[in-house]
């Protein structure tokens, strides 16, 4: 007990896989922060004696994300666009500090009081917020007709037990990054296969266009789970049984894949010993001084590779679908907040047409300008006006198609540190086989 | 003759004289009313009470805690018995974490207070800009240990570290070491670091009690003929005995705790090489939220400090007695 509560209070890396472009936007948005928290009082306690009459009052909840326009913006457009619902708008930490999301949300859910009555939560949480009876089953709401304008992926993040208990809000996801130039010399063809990927890669480095073949992040943390994620999807393995009660980790799939993993570094070579000790920066960072010719990560690399003061190789980057092995089909790791409504609320009504209006095409089409977040409706990448001002996120609806989730465990935390630790071990061991044994057994001992 | 024993009493204790002095009108109905003795308990109690708040109750709920398998995610809160140090002792993560904290501890501790010793000699030495040195010499440890591992960070990084780039040049590598990539290196790498950032810290606690060391002493040994390294054996050293047990016990017990290196450069990676019992318990407390058994683990740390701590008292009381 003695360090309880001494912990920093930065962002945990366990949990934190949100996009980084919020964080960036987060610090180039922190000096509007001060202006920006006095417009959210004005609309969290300023309107409300003036217009209380009659409006059935609710609060919502989320992480800070930062942009051209704060959360409290679009809560006060939707108090000033009709007379029924008023909204108390709970600002929680950024999505830097998720743990501390997390531990927020937890422990006003679990006073079970029904509020926030709206909430936003990480796409790892929804699982254990719904097995505890936190988040209310949205099927009536949104009935299968409704769901079909959401991308499939984050529509299975947000289902558990056969409950939709969540609805999408917005997402990002593992993509592939590659160097048109180089790619030029050895092809011009985007690889599909891991195994084309590995030899394109190995040839220009042998080539000496580029120091690395292919950066990943090996880092025992969070984004290392994403990547075995992304890579055992596109073998047809899977972490988790279908029923989530079992592991197929051990499997020859996942065993395959962890293997291609090890192999980049031991074997074909593609990839530096550093991948071990890498989380998104450090692997991103060569890449956009031009060093490496293929690269995984998030979306907000882009952005930065597009930036002449921070990148060697401006107008030299594609982005694609992440490679699968043969007989697979490409998968990228889901990430992004979803909402949800207290399963405790007492303005059940009030709640579903705040989230319903949050989650509608014109609000997604608001985050995507003003916070530069992706929609979770396919619909909006072909939208002209997000085509000419995020021209980079309209291309993105190739990759989204295959966002996998992570496991889907009300027991989701014991699992990831579970999985960082033995993925983590049989990378660097080269055991594969028998880590994954292992992992299995712990990994079973949690979930079954 | 009656009033004797009331002003011996106000003049023998400083505080009472005080309070008494202070309203001239009010000591005798107050006397009635409380016994003198219950004052200083009155007084104490402020002090008492936000100390209990702070300390005393976070360690016993935490004790509480560890015999319970609360958890926030699943709402439970029942007595469990032991089955949360059942569950530990066959918990190959927690051993794993817990050697590595008594490794670090150990290491750490050995190599700061032998070069923080060396460090103390010198500075204890008259020479031209002594302030100045005894002054910088501090700055590592001022420094917040983030930037401290943040700085590490950048000095053993992989790619383009100064420290693989020196030893490339010299030779003494053929390629560049990952050294937070691998686990041979990760956990020397942390040592090292913590080495950098606490030792001036012994070297001071080491010089204040150099500089208890009468000079006669020294002064006579050397009219004796001693060798500097005869004065330091025979005199300075089992003299300086005390400071070195209690700096070490202080060093030992905070490094037991170490998180910040850990967390901001390794995470406990790479394979759990590097993971300490403070990450471990963070990690269990705070992102499976799992307070039963995150405080069972905190527990065990308490114990083994505890435990430490003893070990190192029963050995400073002996040095002492022998010392008489």
């Amino acid at each position: 007990m003695s360090d309880t509560g001494k912990g920093p209070r930065s962002g945990s890396k366990l949990v934190a896989h949100v996009t980084k472009a919020d964080r960036r936007q987060f610090l180039i948005g922190s000096a509007g922060l001060l202006g920006a928290a006095a417009l959210g009082i004005g609309t969290g306690l300023g309107t409300r004696p003036a217009r209380a009459q009659g409006r059935a009052e609710i609060s919502f909840a989320s992480a800070a994300f930062f942009g051209k326009e704060t959360f409290g913006d679009l809560i006060k457009t939707f108090n000033e666009s009709q007379d029924r619902v008023l909204v108390k708008n709970i600002e929680l930490p950024p999505p830097s500090s998720s743990t501390e999301v997390y531990q927020g949300l937890v422990q006003q859910l679990a006073r079970r009081n029904g509020t926030p009555d709206v909430f936003s939560q990480d796409v790892i949480w929804i699982a254990g917020f719904a097995s505890a009876g936190w988040a209310l089953p949205l099927d009536e709401y949104f009935p299968a007709d409704k769901r079909d304008a959401y991308f499939s992926g984050t529509l299975s993040a947000c289902t558990y037990d056969g409950k939709l208990t969540a609805l999408p809000w917005f997402m990002d996801s593992g993509m592939f990054y590659y160097r048109k130039d180089v790619l030029e010399k050895h092809g011009g063809k985007v690889p599909e296969t891991w195994a084309d990927m590995a030899t394109i890669a190995a040839a220009a480095q042998k080539g000496g266009d580029v120091d690395f073949g292919y950066l990943w992040q090996g880092k025992q943390a969070e984004v290392l789970v994403c990547d075995a994620v992304e890579i055992i999807t596109s073998n047809n393995g899977s972490i988790l049984a279908p029923d989530g009660k079992s592991s197929l980790i051990n499997k020859k799939e996942a065993v395959e894949a962890i293997q291609f993993l090890h192999d980049t570094i031991n074997t074909t070579k593609i990839s530096p010993q550093d991948v071990l000790s890498w989380d998104e920066e450090p692997s991103r960072q060569p890449f956009t001084s031009g060093k490496a010719m293929f690269m995984r990560n998030w979306s907000y690399v882009y952005p930065i590779a597009q930036d002449p003061k921070a990148s060697q190789v401006v107008d030299k980057v594609g982005v694609a679908p992440l490679p699968s092995f043969p007989g697979g089909k490409s998968s990228a790791c889901l990430g992004g907040y979803q909402l949800g409504v207290n399963a405790n609320s007492k303005q059940r009504e009030a709640a579903i047409e705040l989230l319903t209006w949050l989650s509608s095409p014109e609000t997604q089409h608001r985050i995507a300008l003003n916070f530069g977040l992706a929609p979770t409706r396919p619909a909006l990448f072909q939208d002209e006006k997000i085509k000419t001002e995020q021209p980079f996120m309209a291309s993105l609806e190739k990759v989204f198609t295959g966002a996998t989730a992570r496991p889907i465990t009300p027991e989701y935390a014991k699992v990831t540190l579970a999985l960082q630790s033995g993925i983590s071990k049989a990378l660097v061991s080269g055991k594969v086989q028998e880590e994954m044994d292992a992992l299995a057994t712990q990994i079973d001992g949690i979930v079954g | 003759m009656r009033w004797r024993p009331r002003s011996t009493a106000s003049s023998a204790d400083p505080m009472s004289a005080a309070v008494s002095s202070s309203a001239s009108g009010w000591p005798r109905r107050r006397s009635k009313l409380l016994p003198a003795a219950l004052w200083p308990l009155i007084l104490l109690t402020p002090a008492i009470v936000s100390l209990a708040s702070v300390s005393f109750y976070p360690i016993v709920n935490g004790f509480y805690l560890s015999f319970t398998n609360t958890s926030l995610i699943t709402q439970e809160q029942e007595f469990t018995g032991f089955s949360n140090f059942l569950r530990l002792w066959s918990d190959a993560q927690f051993w794993n974490a817990w050697w590595h904290t008594m490794w670090f501890t150990f290491a750490s501790t050995v190599l700061e207070t032998v070069i923080g010793l060396g460090m103390a000699l010198i500075l204890c030495e008259a020479f031209k800009g002594r302030g100045l040195v005894r002054a910088a010499m501090l700055v590592p440890w001022a420094m917040p240990t983030v930037v401290t591992s943040k700085m590490f960070g950048w000095l053993f990084d992989g790619q383009h570290g100064i420290i693989n780039y020196i030893l490339l040049h010299a030779g003494l590598i053929d390629q560049n070491v990952n050294w937070y990539g691998s686990p041979d290196t990760a956990m020397t790498t942390i040592i090292i670091a913590d080495v950098w950032k606490t030792t001036p810290f012994m070297a001071l606690l080491l010089l204040t009690g150099l500089q208890t060391v009468p000079t006669s002493l020294l002064e006579a040994a050397r009219m004796d003929g001693a060798k500097a390294w005869t004065t330091f054996w025979h005199i300075r050293l089992p003299l300086l005995m005390p400071t070195l047990l209690i700096a070490g016990l202080f060093r030992a017990l905070d490094a037991f705790r170490v998180f910040d290196l850990v967390y901001v450069l390794t995470g406990g990676g790479p394979a759990d090489s590097t993971e300490t019992l403070s990450t471990l318990s963070y990690k269990v407390l705070f992102s499976t939220l799992e307070f039963g058994y995150g405080s069972a683990v905190s527990t065990a740390m308490f114990v083994t400090e505890l435990a430490i701590a003893v070990a190192f008292c029963l050995y400073l009381m002996r040095q002492i007695r022998r010392a008489r």
